[in-house]
């Protein structure tokens, strides 16, 4: 009973017409997912339409959505499945159909790549002044709120509390942790402004650090590519004695905020989610070159020292554009620059899957080739009288 | 069965990726890390001399003050000596960025010598700008009670807004020495002197950086500063490398106002473009071309014609709540496109607008041209 159920699925997967819908829907997303970029940005339509099982529509005011469209995950994976399916009822091994396995296992292996490198790959940048050092890169759009107990002499205990979390959850709690937290407001993007600036603002939630002299007003998120959002958050801090009070807390505060809890000393900082790395770069020199006699850019170089005394890493690499450093998993590619030529952006690529890719274009590429070399053997040979 | 056995994997595969889709990274980290020490987030600044961040700063001290060695981030500390014996300390500083702006920094001079810190609106009581076209503006406290040795201290301060930098000179001891050194520090503050560096702007305004795009940056100016007379109660601030004078003002019941220089290459899009680019500011809509004429008036102001207009919008805009103005002037000057611009409350920018048009009569442009040799170097 089960395998005929199955069998049942398996053709109705396997059905050609099947295919012609799925990518007639894939065309449909592209199409409705590139004119949004317009409104949300690419990160957010990317994240809306490719990176996920079903568009979401969401009615004003309301606080739940309904699915709408087929996302990209869901439509990548009918169409694998749709492949396989097919190579299961259709398509019969055959040697002369060899071109056409190859051309289709590429085509899955692209199709894997692609959810993959969406589930896996992190992209993150490293910004570095010349002469200073760096063990971590900021991911350029999340942001975290991290808890540092600062008090011990040679180190510092971080809990890092990620925007996602801070944005839905009512109160937060954790084991590293004698307190818990309680997300009194959560604004993805906000302005701020000194109370002194806006003498008629509503007063602030915030009872401690400065909280209390700054306006925040909720602001929608940013499209812009080169604009980020200032997640800001009035978050207050429970313990078994009661409230401490309400921190406010924010990526566009630039000092961090300090409090004292049970002879410990905690800091509060709203910042670029941070990822840590086990080696250090150093930032000895950047170059911004240009022809002689034009503002046009002839280079752009940052010359790094990588010290890893794990491997017993310690030595001079030259990052230039198109000529990244590839080291431990990571790829540093030369992005940007700024603060005068004085401070050099780096943008860093984990990307386990980056090889699926080059495989699958390998692979079709050599099923191109066979069938098509099959075809004109087989054409030559009927010519022959 | 060929069929079941291999839709079994791929079942299982497609099922396994749909819970790493369905999961999003909202776990909670912990972690222990190094310390951050000043090195890691600050950069190393560099030998003493003046030669730092936002080009080259010179000055010439008088004979008499005794010069002592220095090390980063001090670029020079003298001392000098009271003719009833004491003495009184002058330093120079460079630090990264703005410092908190002026009236943090001159709040912390107050907190050393024991006075409230001042409220933004009172700034203009106490600074007050250098004569001639300098940058700096100048600063005198003196504390109410005594400090030291049952003597009142002062403290005379010139703060120097650079690009990527503030400086910072002070002279700070009883206030009986320096206070008979005041007019002898402020020569010496017009002695200072900068040599800004050729500078790229920055597509990215917000994040304030560069990209390798395909397309090269637009080219800011200039190695030369432009001369102006900056009106009372304008407090320079940290010019960005879009800006080549850059000024905050603030009223009397704390609202403020954003006044800036800027020379872009070209016809920088036009005037329509440029106006229509203030009105989204403000959320008025666009204008056609016929319509210009009906919102600017041409003003001829030292041989150059500049185009004025003045925009207030039509409701009160965020993070303030309170109706906005510009007042803006546009010139074309050669391959350059000037623009002065005034942003803020509507009713300061109202109060400074005559202002605003003396400073565009001071304002000298001729020098601060772009020059081939400038733009190469």
């Amino acid at each position: 009973m089960m395998v005929r159920y199955l069998k049942a699925c398996g053709h109705a997967l396997s059905s050609l017409r099947l295919t012609v819908v799925l990518l007639g829907l894939g065309m449909a997303l592209i199409f409705f997912g590139t004119l949004d970029q317009v409104h949300l940005g690419i990160h957010a339509a990317q994240a809306k339409y490719f990176r996920s099982l079903f568009v979401l529509w969401k009615p004003a005011g309301a606080d739940w959505s309904i699915p709408i469209f087929p996302g990209g995950y869901l439509i990548g994976t009918l169409l694998f499945l749709n492949l396989v399916a097919a190579h299961g009822t259709r398509f019969k091994p055959a040697p002369k159909k060899i071109g056409i396995f190859t051309i289709h296992a590429g085509v899955v292996v692209l199709l894997l790549g692609e959810l993959l490198t969406g589930l896996f790959a992190k992209e993150s940048m490293m910004r570095m002044d010349i002469g200073t050092a760096q063990t971590y890169s900021e991911a350029p759009r999340e942001t975290e709120l991290a808890i540092i107990d600062t008090s011990s002499k040679d180190d510092d205990l971080v809990v890092a509390i990620p925007e996602s979390l801070l944005a839905r959850a009512n109160v937060i709690q954790h084991p590293a942790l004698p307190f818990t937290l309680k997300i009194v407001k959560f604004m993805a993007n906000a302005a701020l402004a000194m109370r002194s600036q806006a003498p008629d603002a509503p007063p602030s939630l915030a009872t401690n650090g400065i909280g209390p002299n700054v306006v925040a007003t909720e602001i929608s998120r940013t499209v812009k590519q080169d604009e980020r959002d200032l997640t800001t958050v009035f978050v207050q801090i429970n313990t078994v004695q009661g409230p401490l009070g309400t921190w406010l807390v924010s990526n566009a505060l630039g000092a961090p905020q300090s409090f004292s809890y049970d002879g410990q000393t905690y800091e509060l900082r709203m910042r670029q989610k941070r990822y840590y790395k086990p080696f250090t770069i150093k930032l000895l020199d950047f170059r911004h070159d240009i022809y002689p006699g034009t503002d046009i850019p002839k280079n752009f170089s940052s010359r790094i020292r990588l010290i890893d005394s794990r491997q017993k890493e310690d030595r001079d690499v030259l990052i230039y554009m198109n000529s990244p450093l590839r080291y431990s998993g990571y790829t540093f590619y030369q992005a940007g620059f700024d603060n005068n030529d004085k401070t050099s952006i780096l943008q860093v690529v984990k990307n386990p899957t980056f090889i699926l890719p080059y495989i699958a274009c390998g692979l079709v590429g050599a099923g191109l080739l066979t069938q098509f070399s099959m075809h004109l053997v087989g054409f030559l040979r009927r010519r022959r009288p | 069965m060929r069929l079941i056995r291999l839709l079994e994997p791929a079942l299982g595969a497609a099922l396994t990726l749909f819970c790493f889709a369905g999961c999003d990274n909202s776990k909670i980290e912990v972690y222990r890390v190094e310390k951050e020490h000043d090195s890691q987030t600050s950069p190393i600044l560099e030998a003493p001399g003046g030669s730092s961040g936002g080009g080259t700063v010179t000055w010439q001290a008088p004979a008499n003050w005794e010069e002592q060695p220095s090390s980063p981030p001090r670029h020079g500390t003298f001392k000098i000596h009271g003719e009833n014996g004491g003495e009184a300390e002058l330093s120079i500083i460079a630090f990264p960025g703005d410092v908190g702006g002026l009236l943090a920094n001159i709040n912390r001079w107050r907190g050393q010598i024991q006075l409230p810190p001042l409220a933004e609106s009172d700034l203009a009581q106490v600074v007050t700008p250098l004569s001639g076209s300098s940058r700096i503006s100048f600063v005198d406290i003196v504390s109410a009670d005594s400090i030291k040795d049952g003597k009142k201290s002062r403290i005379l301060g010139g703060i120097l807004p650079l690009d990527a930098e503030t400086w910072f000179f002070k002279l700070s001891g009883p206030d009986e020495i320096v206070a008979a050194r005041k007019d002898e520090f402020k020569k010496f503050l017009e002695t200072v002197k900068t040599e800004a560096t050729p500078v790229l702007a920055s597509s990215a305004e917000k994040s304030g950086s560069n990209t390798n795009a395909p397309t090269p940056p637009v080219l800011a100016t200039t190695a030369v500063q432009p001369d102006y007379k900056a009106p009372p109660g304008w407090i320079a601030q940290p010019l960005s490398p879009m800006r080549l004078a850059s000024f905050k003002i603030t009223g009397s019941n704390g609202s403020e106002a954003d006044v800036s220089v800027v020379s872009l290459a070209g016809m920088a899009g036009g005037d329509l473009a440029n106006i229509n680019r203030w009105r989204e500011q403000l959320k008025l809509p666009p204008l056609s071309e016929d319509d210009i004429a009906s919102i600017s008036s041409h003003v001829n102001i030292s041989g150059h014609d500049f185009l004025v207009t003045d925009l207030v919008s039509a409701e009160p805009l965020p993070p303030l709540n309170h109706k906005m103005r510009i007042v803006a002037a546009a010139s074309h000057q050669g391959e350059q496109t000037w623009f002065v611009k005034m942003t803020g409350d509507v009713d300061l920018v109202g109060a400074q607008k005559n202002h605003f048009l003396d400073f565009l009569r001071s304002l000298s442009i001729a020098r601060a041209t772009r020059s081939d040799e400038s733009s190469a170097q």
